[in-house]
């Protein structure tokens, strides 16, 4: 058997073994009475709510936060603070910073039930700086509850004049936790955050996609004591994909969306996370992941997903280096694919194909017997290559 | 037949994106230099490029970005085109980008150019220009309005604001944004322009019909617990709601439009009746 189970065999097992309650920190639920919708007076619902410990911060946090990246009203963020949750995340780059000012302004009076991260993308220590004191004027306030630095992929994209002006600024109280986010090379990166001892969280792109090394990743970071934070839990959304793209159906329909919330709320490792809510449905859909878990037809909803998107996307987890006996650069091809096939965008995927070497443009995988590039992911590698070939050639 | 099928539609793809593809290079001004590649990325690989802001681009209805890195000594600018489905679109993005407390420039649509960064849309065109410097208060402005007279020349496309911004009262107006999805955070009004006044706020939305816009309109009303009828245009009602305070709400043909978040329902009418007599 192998040491990693793939993700439909993963979800089956945790299905019939009934995964664990929360281990990292106690999970504690409280009823709020609440409207059925904004504007309305009609008899209340409640809502439950669920809190884990973020890792060493010891801030109580709500599994389900909030993204606040497309939120479409300041008044969705105000009313999602009104019925508990309380995590909010934003970013200095998100819309120019006129995110953090949508943010500032509807947490105002709410400021002290809320905790607030914001993170930079500086390119060095003295706009880092800069950066953080625009945030806490964009965001009004004096404190930042948890600083990231934003979009680090490996180790040396977290440079360490970058981590003292953070410990700094935790040091002065003007941000009280720091960390990194990421979403690429993060079974590299989580380990070595580990290691380095300084950081109090991370935010890391976690979803029921990834390859099971993923879980392992987020296990031992949350193990060693790092609050970890998931965004892109809904493995992409929906705006990714064009209108006509089956997998834009699946994933607007059937629950998909709240199942795939629910799946990373599942995870033991993951204290809060932040999917996008960009509207009053959508809040008052999220915050019902809190009270219902993931349930067998969830389960069936994400493998059919995986299912449904196995055979034609490449996950990207290089495993396929390599493999082909004739020397393809299967994962960059199949990229190329996705940009015809997927998005429209003919001309782009044939530019990169003719930027392969001429021996690889002349590779047809017909000619083979048998093909040696076995996919862990299911992708059907033979026949997209030869789809390429016989699109871009 | 298939093929040939297949053959031809690739081609009118391939023409297509030749078409909203942008020559990008780093000749605005003496002595820079492209320092890498043209980069391009779409739907797929934009979070590669722009993480979680990648959804703010993909909202408004994003099509495809070039970029190019260029370098003169120790300065570094990186220049981002974005072709969006519309210029509507695109003027969509300069609108949620832009800083509030700027005035906007005549450059395209609109644009704003400061010290270390430049944005502008003209056509389906969103541009944004980056100076990468090491002290961030150095003043790049004359490279940057460089930069951008030599992409305003290249970019072809409409240069006048969407209409429906003229409906709006300037009086006490703060900004006005186009909303991609969910105006006033209900995903019943799709898509909009709404105006952030001193106090309050005035929408607008367009629906494909005026017998789709009614309909949401009556949803919309339905919605709003002890909605009372107004008289405005076609039809209309004022409520009182908790986060949008006093709302008034009417439809105009294919319009759907009032004003929110004013202390009162009657208050929120007057206004939406001024509104109501600027949309044709």
């Amino acid at each position: 058997m192998s040491s990693h189970p793939s993700r439909r065999e993963f979800l089956s097992t945790s299905l019939s073994a009934g995964l664990a309650l929360p281990v990292l920190g106690a999970t504690s639920a409280m009823a709020l009475e609440t409207h059925s919708g904004p504007q309305s007076a009609k008899p209340a619902a409640p809502v439950k709510l669920d809190y884990r410990t973020l890792g060493r911060t010891g801030l109580k946090v709500t599994t389900v936060g909030m993204g606040c990246m497309i939120t479409s009203d300041p008044s969705v963020i105000t009313r999602a603070a009104d019925l508990g949750i309380n995590y909010f995340d934003t970013a200095r780059g998100y819309s120019h910073g006129n995110n953090e000012r949508m943010v500032g302004s509807a947490l105002g009076a709410r400021r002290k039930q809320v905790i607030i991260s914001t993170k930079s993308h500086a390119p060095n220590k003295e706009e880092l700086q800069k950066h953080l004191e625009t945030s806490l004027r964009e965001l009004n306030t004096d404190y930042i509850d948890i600083w990231y630095l934003h979009a680090r992929n490996s180790p040396d994209e977290v440079p360490d004049d970058q981590i003292e002006v953070q410990l700094k600024a935790k040091k002065e109280g003007k941000v009280r936790f720091i960390g990194v986010s990421t979403h690429g090379g993060q079974q590299q990166l989580l380990p070595w955050m580990v290691k380095k001892g300084v950081f109090d969280v991370v935010l890391a792109a976690y979803n029921f996609t990834m390859d099971t090394s993923m879980d392992q990743a987020v296990e031992a970071a949350a193990k060693s004591g790092m609050g970890v934070v998931a965004m892109k839990v809904m493995a992409g959304g929906s705006h990714r994909l064009k209108p006509g793209d089956p997998n834009l159906k699946r994933l607007t329909q059937e629950g998909a969306m709240l199942a795939a919330l629910k799946w990373v709320i599942k995870k033991p490792g993951i204290s809060t996370t932040i999917p996008s809510i960009t509207d009053m449905d959508q809040l008052d859909e999220n915050l019902t992941a809190m009270s219902n878990p993931l349930t067998a037809s969830d389960e069936k909803i994400l493998t059919a997903h995986l299912d449904a998107i196995r055979p034609l996307y490449c996950r990207m987890c290089s495993k396929c280096d390599g493999a082909c006996q004739k020397g393809l650069p299967v994962a960059d091809v199949l990229r190329f694919l996705t940009y015809a096939d997927g998005y429209g965008q003919f001309a782009l995927g044939r530019e990169r194909f003719l930027e392969l070497s001429a021996q690889h443009q002349t590779i047809r995988c017909g000619d083979c017997s048998a093909c040696t590039v076995n996919c862990p992911h299911g992708v059907h590698v033979s026949d997209r290559m030869a789809r390429a070939q016989e699109l871009f050639a | 037949m298939k093929k040939a099928a297949v053959l031809l539609l690739s081609v009118l793809l391939a023409a297509g994106v030749a078409r909203a593809q942008v020559a990008l290079d780093c000749h605005f001004a003496p002595g820079w230099e492209p320092s890498g590649p043209v980069r391009q990325y779409t739907a797929e690989n934009l979070y590669d490029y722009k993480d979680g802001g990648a959804d703010g681009y993909l909202i408004y209805g994003f099509a495809h970005m070039s970029t190019i890195d260029c370098k003169s000594n120790a300065d570094t600018l990186t220049i981002d085109v974005s072709v969006m489905n519309d210029a509507d679109a695109a003027y969509g993005l300069f609108t949620a980008n832009r800083d509030p407390k700027m005035p906007i420039a005549k450059i395209g649509m609109g644009g704003q150019i400061q010290s270390q960064s430049a944005i502008f849309a003209k056509g389906k065109y969103y541009v944004e220009i980056v100076e990468n410097a090491d002290n961030p208060e150095a003043d790049h402005t004359t490279v940057l309005k460089a930069c951008v007279a030599m992409m305003q020349q290249r970019l072809q496309g409409r240069e006048t604001a969407p209409e429906a911004l003229k409906w709006f009262s300037h009086d006490n107006l703060d900004t006005v944004k186009l909303i991609p999805e969910s105006v006033l955070g209900l995903k019943l009004l799709k898509r909009g322009y709404v105006a952030k006044y001193k106090q309050g706020q005035a929408f607008v939305v367009l629906e494909a019909s005026p017998e789709s816009a009614a309909e949401v309109f009556k949803k919309l009303r339905e919605h709003f617990d002890g909605a009372s009828p107004a008289q405005i245009a076609d039809e209309a009602f004022q409520a009182k709601a908790p986060y949008l305070d006093g709302i008034c709400v009417f439809r105009k043909g294919r319009f759907l439009a009032g004003y929110a978040n004013l202390p009162d329902a009657p208050q929120a009418c007057a206004m939406a009746a001024n509104l109501a007599v600027r949309i044709p």
